[in-house]
């Protein structure tokens, strides 16, 4: 049985801000329990204000006023007694960070330092978790990269002399040089030409078997999560509304909003109409009461109105969050 | 926007501040409509008499109360530096506007002679002006003056905002709805550079007061008009720190210092409304 | 037979540089394309970023002069200087963007574009004219001015001011509406919505878009004719379905295959019997 290495319980993240006078609590993540077990990447989908975002820094421990974590925990197998890492002390996240947990976020230029080589930024990043002479270190940064298909003149350049790709595969292998145990990916190929980014998804899974790590992977597009990974988990309104393999919740969505939301996604070669979803996106900041997809969903009951409905099991390894599918076989 | 004072007013203390001194600047300079003494009379009181019950702040050589003398100097002083904002201000907006705005040649027309203004050493010219001109040289006309060397720094912040506007979008949106350059300019580009303006305003006071007051301590004005430089100039011909009449030189610059501070604070204060993010932030607040 | 929009050997070069050191990119690259008077269409234009979409977009809106050849709309060069020819091209011609937070003011209420151009370019007057021809224009798209009275941009969703960026392109009538990439910042599960919008527009107001897009699957399924432009060049250009079905051009093909739709499943996926390669790394 794959032991968790990312355990969620309940989180709570909210954004609570005042502006001259006004006060206003944005709900974004609204009480979220998940695992990501042991050498899996686990796909976190939703739209805007799903709170996926919020999610994503708040288990990483980027919380910073006005956001607050309100409730809940975040634990990684390896930091043990720690709640979640925005309370844990500094010198805990500092031992943590780049050598068993790393990240790979939209913008590389937020982790690349424009006005230094890439080499130097190896050195800033990985050097003191990686034992050996500098010329060890140095090999080893070139065989890694050697893994994302880049070469050593790539040590020399800056940032700005890379192309957008390349520049990505850079902070991939900046991420997974000093073989993390897990791996946070918010949107990592987004920006990125459909032509680069399957070569970029290719490398992702490669690297991830290759160090057995786990990848939590978050990005709106369906169809990279349909490609590359293992279990996903869809959000909507802030909470987690149904969670399953892959495949299988690909085939079998059991959520109404994950049901509509495949229908309504086009595919090349068929020209079958597909519809939107009605309505739009809930507003986090005064959210509906019971499910928070009610006023668009199709099969709204009354009870959908006043009772939220928890993540329940659904078949195997799958989880619902509503009152029409309760627990079945 | 009486609402944005209200709040600010309510939630920032470098607001509150700010505000309280510019008012006791303004209440002094209000006091002057009801001033016993004409401003330009002297030896109406018995003169160098330090403050007591009835001249509160004391007298000068000149045997005049220097109470009211300062609510007349702050009077003039305010006015010329209010005179110098708004005057500077037109000019360096419609530079900078028209130059963000249209680009091409008339940017670089605009841009030269923007850039030869910036570079012109505006003292050595004003002292220049007042010896040419002498008694000609009167307050009103130094405010024209400095005004017109005043716009150039400011003209080019304003162009870069609107270089920045026009490439955004909704500028598109406005042109394909039929918009004219000017309405664009006024209507949808200006929310967003008159805070910039305000700001940029005040400290174009603090400017020229600052200019004002140097120009006048040497002489180099209109000395009967009593303006805080002025008074400060006679105070230094009759030697008062010397001879110990410590009070006609103290007050003024009290004065002036507190305007000074106090239109800073406004200035400093208002750079958060300045901001458009965060008065976005509190629309949104506001509407939900 | 006049073409709506005929291009002609189109070019765009752009200079960077200083005096010295000048450097020349060729945005556009002699495109040639023609969309049809007599029937309504919506051509995609296909490619990644830097392929010269939106340069070619700015010319056809007349924001921008080619370096050479030649746009014509309705037999008449595309004016750029504002004049009445101007005003006449875009009561014609108009766009719609990318990002709907940005294609309005978000200082200012949005209705604001909705009235002027009905009176400017919707001959109506002001007040309740104005009003009709606007509330005509939301309802096209399924909104209504009830609901649009008033409001800030960020009181909407990006569908939603996506849509009455769509009406206020409605309200003057135009021939041809130019919409870069319209969808790809909107959430997908909106977007079906306003691609099926194009294709009502398309066919009930007999209105020709060129529809710029980067992706390919919306495009399949509403385009009559495409072009697929690389580095500035068209690579090909054809019936939509048959392009798209069966690519010639290499490029093409790479596009095609490397888009990922819900079909991928399981394309990188995890293989079981993986040789775990961890290098003897001592990790402090």
């Amino acid at each position: 049985m794959n032991t968790a290495v990312l355990q969620v319980e309940d989180l709570r993240a909210y954004f609570r801000t005042r502006y001259f006078g006004v006060k206003r609590e944005v709900r974004a993540v609204d009480g979220v329990t998940f695992e990501v077990r042991a050498d899996e990447i686990y796909g976190l989908a939703g739209e805007s204000s799903s709170g996926k975002t919020t999610l994503v820094k708040a288990i990483a421990g980027l919380v910073k006023p006005p956001l607050q974590l309100v409730d809940g925990a975040a634990r990684f197998s390896f930091l043990p007694g720690v709640r979640t890492l925005a309370t844990a002390s500094p010198d805990v996240v500092r031992a943590v960070r780049w050598s068993r947990l790393s990240y790979i976020m939209q913008g590389s230029m937020s982790v690349l330092n424009p006005l230094r080589r890439i080499r130097s930024t190896f050195d800033d990043f990985a050097r003191d978790h990686i034992a050996g002479s500098a010329a060890e270190f140095e090999r080893a940064v070139l065989s890694h990269l050697g893994k994302v298909r880049l070469d050593s003149s790539v040590l020399d350049a800056y940032p700005h002399e890379l192309s957008g790709g390349m520049r990505q595969r850079v902070t991939i292998a900046l991420a997974t040089i000093c073989n993390p145990q897990f791996v946070i990916a918010d949107e990592p190929t987004t920006a990125l030409d459909v032509i680069v980014q399957r070569e970029v998804l290719g490398m992702i899974r490669q690297l991830q078997q290759e160090i057995g790590s786990s990848v939590l992977f978050v990005t709106h597009d369906l169809g990279v999560h349909a490609a590359l990974t293992d279990r996903l988990g869809i959000m909507y309104g802030g909470r987690l509304v149904e969670e399953a393999p892959t495949a299988q919740l690909l085939r079998e969505p059991r959520h109404p909003y994950t049901r509509h939301l495949i229908a309504s996604l086009p595919r090349i070669g068929t020209q079958e109409r597909r519809d939107g979803l009605p309505g739009g996106p809930p507003n986090l900041a005064d959210p509906a009461t019971g499910c928070r997809f009610h006023p668009r969903c199709p099969i709204a009951m009354d009870v959908c109105r006043t009772v939220a409905p928890d993540l329940r099991p659904s078949g195997d390894d799958h989880r619902v969050a509503c009152h029409a599918e309760g627990a079945g076989p | 926007m009486w609402r944005i004072f209200k709040d600010l007013l309510k939630h920032n203390g470098e607001f509150r501040a700010g505000a309280l001194l510019i008012s006791i600047v303004v209440a002094m300079a209000a006091l002057s409509f009801i001033s016993p003494y004409a401003p330009d009379v002297s030896y109406v009181v018995a003169p160098d008499v330090p403050p007591n019950a009835s001249n509160w702040l004391g007298t000068t050589s000149r045997g005049q109360d220097v109470f009211w003398q300062l609510t007349f100097a702050i009077r003039n002083t305010l006015l010329f530096g209010l005179l110098v904002a708004l005057l500077s201000r037109l000019v360096a907006l419609m530079v900078g506007l028209l130059a963000g705005y249209c680009g091409g040649w008339v940017d670089r027309v605009l841009m030269s002679v923007n850039d030869t203004f910036n570079v012109i050493p505006l003292f050595p010219l004003l002292i220049l002006f007042y010896f040419v001109l002498r008694d000609r040289m009167s307050t009103p006309l130094l405010a024209v003056l400095m005004a017109s060397l005043g716009w150039a720094y400011d003209a080019r912040l304003i162009r870069s905002i609107a270089m920045s506007l026009k490439s955004r979008e909704f500028t598109a949106t406005g042109i394909f709805s039929g918009m004219t350059a000017r309405e664009i300019l006024l209507e949808q580009h200006l929310p967003y550079i008159m805070p910039i303006v305000f700001s940029t305003a005040l400290n174009n006071m603090n400017w020229s007061i600052g200019l004002q007051v140097t120009l006048a301590v040497l002489g180099f004005m209109d000395i009967e008009t009593p303006t805080i430089g002025s008074m400060i100039y006679w105070a230094n011909q009759h030697t008062a720190i010397v001879a110990g009449i410590w009070w006609w030189i103290a007050f003024p610059v009290a004065l002036v210092v507190m305007t000074f501070v106090g239109l800073f604070l406004l200035a400093v204060s208002m750079n958060e409304y300045i901001d458009p993010r965060s008065r976005l932030a509190g629309m949104e607040g506001a509407s939900q | 037979m006049t073409a709506l929009l005929r291009l002609d050997n189109v070019s765009q070069t752009f200079n960077r540089g200083g005096l010295l050191s000048g450097q020349r990119i060729d945005a556009v690259k002699n495109v040639s394309f023609a969309l049809a008077e007599d029937r309504s269409e919506i051509f995609a234009l296909i490619g990644e970023s830097g392929a010269g979409k939106t340069t070619l977009s700015r010319m056809v809106l007349g924001m921008q002069r080619p370096s050479s050849g030649t746009l014509e709309f309705e037999g008449r060069a595309i004016p750029t200087a504002p004049g009445a020819a101007r005003r006449n091209f875009m009561a014609k011609v108009q766009p719609i963007f990318q990002n709907p937070f940005e294609a309005f003011n978000p200082l200012k209420k949005i209705d604001r574009f909705l009235f002027l151009t009905a009176q400017r370019f919707g001959g109506a007057a002001r007040g309740a004219a104005a009003d009709l021809a606007v509330d005509a224009a939301l309802e096209r798209v399924g909104l209504s001015l009830a609901e649009i009275r008033g409001r800030f941009p960020h009181e909407l969703s990006g569908g939603q001011l996506q849509r009455v960026a769509i009406a206020r392109a409605l309200v003057s009538k135009p021939h041809l509406i130019v919409a870069d990439e319209p969808v790809s910042m909107v959430d997908a599960s909106l977007r079906m919505s306003i691609v099926n919008l194009f294709a009502r527009l398309r066919d009930e107001m007999r209105i020709s878009i060129i529809y710029i897009t980067h992706d390919l699957a919306t495009a399949y399924t509403i385009s009559d004719r495409l072009l697929i432009m690389q580095n500035g060049a068209v690579v090909e250009a054809g019936d939509a379905r048959a392009v798209l079905s069966a690519p010639k051009h290499p490029y093409s093909r790479a596009l095609r295959d490397a888009v990922l739709t819900l079909d991928s499943i399981g394309l990188f996926a995890a293989k079981r019997t993986s040789n775990r390669v961890t290098e003897d790394r001592d990790v402090k």
